[in-house]
C-alpha cells in the first residue's frame, strides 16, 4: 500500500465511522419517535434491524485492526485509529440501546406516567450523540469538553425522572386484591426505569466518543 | 494539569517561530525553522552529554549546534532521514569522526562529566569505554574465541606470557571465562559453545552481529554505540538483537541509530529525532515521541508523510 493509499484509507475510515454514527443516530431517533407516538410498526422496524449496525461495527473494527497490523500508525494517525477503534464500540452500544427502547415501546403501556417527559430526555441524549460525532468529524476539541459538561444536566434530568416514577409508585393506590394489575404496574415501572437508564447510557456513550475524540485531537486523556 | 502538559505549555511559550513542514533542504530554510523541542528532563543520571556540537565534512555542515544528554543504563534511539546527521552524532560519542580527515568537530562531548574532545585523551581507552557495533557484522577472520579475546589481549586485560605464568595466573582459564561470559551476554553462547575454534566468518549474519556485540562487551565498556545493528538481518535475527539490546540496557548505556521507526519504538526508552540539515528537532520519551510528538515536522516524518 502506498503512502497515498494509506492516507486515503485513514480518510475513508473517518467517513465510514461518521456514516455509522449517522446510522445509529437515525435508529435512536426512530426509536424515540416510536416511543413518543406509541408507533408499534416503527418500533418493530428498529428492534428488528440491529444487524446492520452490528455488521458495520465488525467491519470497522476489522479495518482498524488491518491498519494497525499493516501500517503501524504513529503519532496523530495512531491516536486517530485507536480512537476510532474505541468509538465504533460506543456506537454499537448505542445501537443496542435503541433496540431496547423500541422493545419497551412494544411492551409498555405508555399511558402510565405520562408526566415523565421521556422525549425531553431522549432529545438531549440524541443531541449529545450528534454533537459528539460532529466533533469527531471536524476535530472539534472545545465541543468535546462541552459535551462532557452537558452530561451532568442529562444525569440530573434522568435522576429526577426516576425519582418521580418511584414516588408516583409509592403514592399510587393499587387494589392489592388485583394481583394481575399489581404485576402489570411493576412491569411498567421497571421498564420505564430501564428506559430512563438507557437514555442516560446514550449520554455516557456520547461522552466516551467525545473523550476519545479529545484524545485524538489534542492527545488530552482528560475525559477518558 | 498533568506533568507532560505542563512541560509542553512551557516549551511552547519558550519556542517561537513557525512549525511548518520542511519544504527544501537548503540551509536557510532549516536555520529559520525554530520548532525544536530538545530540552528533555529525564529521570536519572546523564552518562554522556553533547553541548553545541557542530560537525563539518569539508564545507558541509553536517551537524548543527546539537546539545543532548544521554541517560545512563537505558536505550537512546536516534532516528531521522538519511543525511540528517544521526550517525555523525553517534560517531562523535567515541571520536570515530577523528578517523575522517575532512571532518572537523566543534563543541563539547562529556563522558561522566569529563570532556572527551580535549588534548591528551587516550582514544584507545575512550573507545574501550564507549564501544561500537556497526551496520554490517564485521568479525575478524579468526576463530570465534579469538574474536572475543583479541581486544582484552590488546588492552592487556588477559595477562600473557611468562610473567603471567610465573605469577600463577592461568591464562587459558581467564580467557575461557571471558569468552563464555561475553558470548552469554550476547545471547550467542548456546549456539556456538561447541565450535569456538571455528572461523567466525562461518556464522550466520545474525550470529556474526551478536559475536560483534560480544566482542564489544569483552573489553567491559560502559556505553555501546550501535549504528543500524539489525538492518542487514532477517526478522528472527533482528528480534534476537532487539531482545539483547533491552537486556544490555540494564548494565550499559546503549545509543542506537536506526532507520526502522518501529524498531526505535519497540526498544528505546528515549528517542531523538534528527531532520534534514543536521539538526536535532525533538528529543523525549519514546512513548511521547510516537504518540504525541510536539513538532509537526517530526509528526510528518514518523508518520511517513515526508522524508
Amino acid at each position: 500500500m502506498t503512502r497515498e493509499e494509506y492516507q486515503a484509507s485513514l480518510a475513508d475510515l473517518r467517513a465510514e465511522v461518521v456514516d455509522m454514527g449517522a446510522l445509529v443516530a437515525d435508529r435512536l431517533g426512530r426509536a424515540l419517535t416510536a416511543l413518543e407516538t406509541v408507533d408499534e410498526v416503527a418500533a418493530r422496524a428498529v428492534a428488528g434491524a440491529d444487524d446492520a449496525v452490528d455488521r458495520r461495527y465488525l467491519d470497522l473494527e476489522s479495518t482498524c485492526i488491518q491498519l494497525f497490523a499493516r501500517q503501524q500508525p504513529v503519532a496523530g494517525d495512531l491516536r486517530f485509529v485507536a480512537s476510532s477503534f474505541k468509538i465504533v464500540t460506543d456506537l454499537e452500544r448505542i445501537g443496542d440501546l435503541a433496540v431496547n427502547l423500541a422493545q419497551y415501546t412494544l411492551a409498555a403501556d405508555r399511558k402510565r406516567f405520562e408526566e415523565v417527559d421521556l422525549s425531553a430526555i431522549g432529545d438531549r441524549s440524541r443531541a449529545m450523540l450528534d454533537d459528539a460525532m460532529d466533533a469527531y468529524r471536524t476535530d472539534d476539541a472545545p465541543l468535546c469538553r462541552e459535551i462532557a459538561a452537558r452530561d451532568d444536566e442529562l444525569d440530573a434530568l434522568c435522576q429526577h425522572a426516576s425519582e418521580r416514577v418511584v414516588r408516583d409508585l409509592i403514592e399510587r393506590e393499587v387494589d392489592d386484591g388485583d394481583s394481575w394489575a399489581v404485576e402489570e404496574l411493576l412491569d411498567d415501572v421497571s421498564r420505564l426505569l430501564l428506559v430512563i437508564r438507557d437514555l442516560e447510557r446514550v449520554g455516557d456513550h456520547a461522552v466516551n466518543i467525545a473523550a476519545r475524540t479529545l484524545y485524538m485531537v489534542e492527545s488530552d486523556p482528560q475525559l477518558v | 494539569m498533568s506533568d507532560s502538559q505542563q512541560t509542553r505549555s512551557q516549551t511552547e511559550t519558550r519556542t517561537t517561530g513557525s512549525d511548518q513542514p520542511l519544504e527544501t533542504t537548503s540551509g536557510e530554510t532549516v536555520e529559520e525553522t525554530k520548532d525544536e523541542w530538545v530540552e528533555y528532563d529525564f529521570q536519572g543520571q546523564a552518562k554522556m552529554a553533547a553541548e553545541d556540537l557542530d560537525v563539518y565534512y569539508g564545507d558541509d555542515h553536517a551537524l548543527k549546534h546539537v546539545s543532548m544528554e544521554i541517560p545512563e543504563k537505558s536505550v537512546t534511539a536516534l532516528i531521522g532521514p538519511s543525511g540528517c546527521g544521526k550517525s555523525t552524532y553517534l560517531r562523535c560519542l567515541n571520536r570515530m569522526n577523528d578517523r575522517i580527515n575532512a571532518a572537523r568537530v566543534d563543541g563539547s562531548v562529556r563522558l561522566d562529566g569529563k570532556e572527551i574532545y580535549q588534548d591528551g585523551i587516550n582514544l584507545v581507552e575512550l573507545r574501550k569505554r564507549v564501544g561500537m557495533v556497526f551496520q554490517s557484522p564485521n568479525p575478524f577472520p579468526k576463530s570465534i574465541r579469538d574474536n572475543i579475546s583479541y581486544g582484552p589481549r590488546k588492552h592487556g586485560d588477559i595477562e600473557t606470557g611468562l610473567l603471567a605464568r610465573l605469577l600463577g595466573r592461568d591464562e587459558s582459564e581467564a580467557e575461557r571465562e571471558l569468552v563464555e561470559r561475553s558470548l552469554k551476554q550476547a545471547a550467542l553462547w548456546d549456539e556456538v559453545n561447541d565450535r569456538l575454534d571455528d572461523n567466525a566468518l562461518g556464522l550466520s549474519g545474525g550470529q556474526q552481529q551478536r559475536l560483534c556485540i560480544a566482542r564489544c562487551l569483552s573489553v567491559d565498556p560502559e556505553v555501546i554505540l550501535m549504528d543500524e545493528p539489525a538492518s542487514a538481518l532477517d526478522p528472527i535475527a533482528t528480534a534476537k538483537i532487539e531482545d539483547l539490546i533491552s537486556d544490555l540496557a540494564e548494565e550499559y548505556t546503549v545509543v542506537i541509530v536506526t532507520h526502522n521507526m518501529q524498531q526505535a519504538a519497540r526498544i528505546s526508552d528515549q528517542t531523538a529525532v534528527f531532520l534534514t540539515g543536521g539538526k536535532l528537532v525533538e528529543y523525549g520519551d519514546t512513548d511521547q515521541i510516537f504518540e504525541d510528538p510536539r513538532s509537526q515536522r517530526v509528526e510528518d516524518y514518523i508518520s511517513g508523510k515526508f522524508g
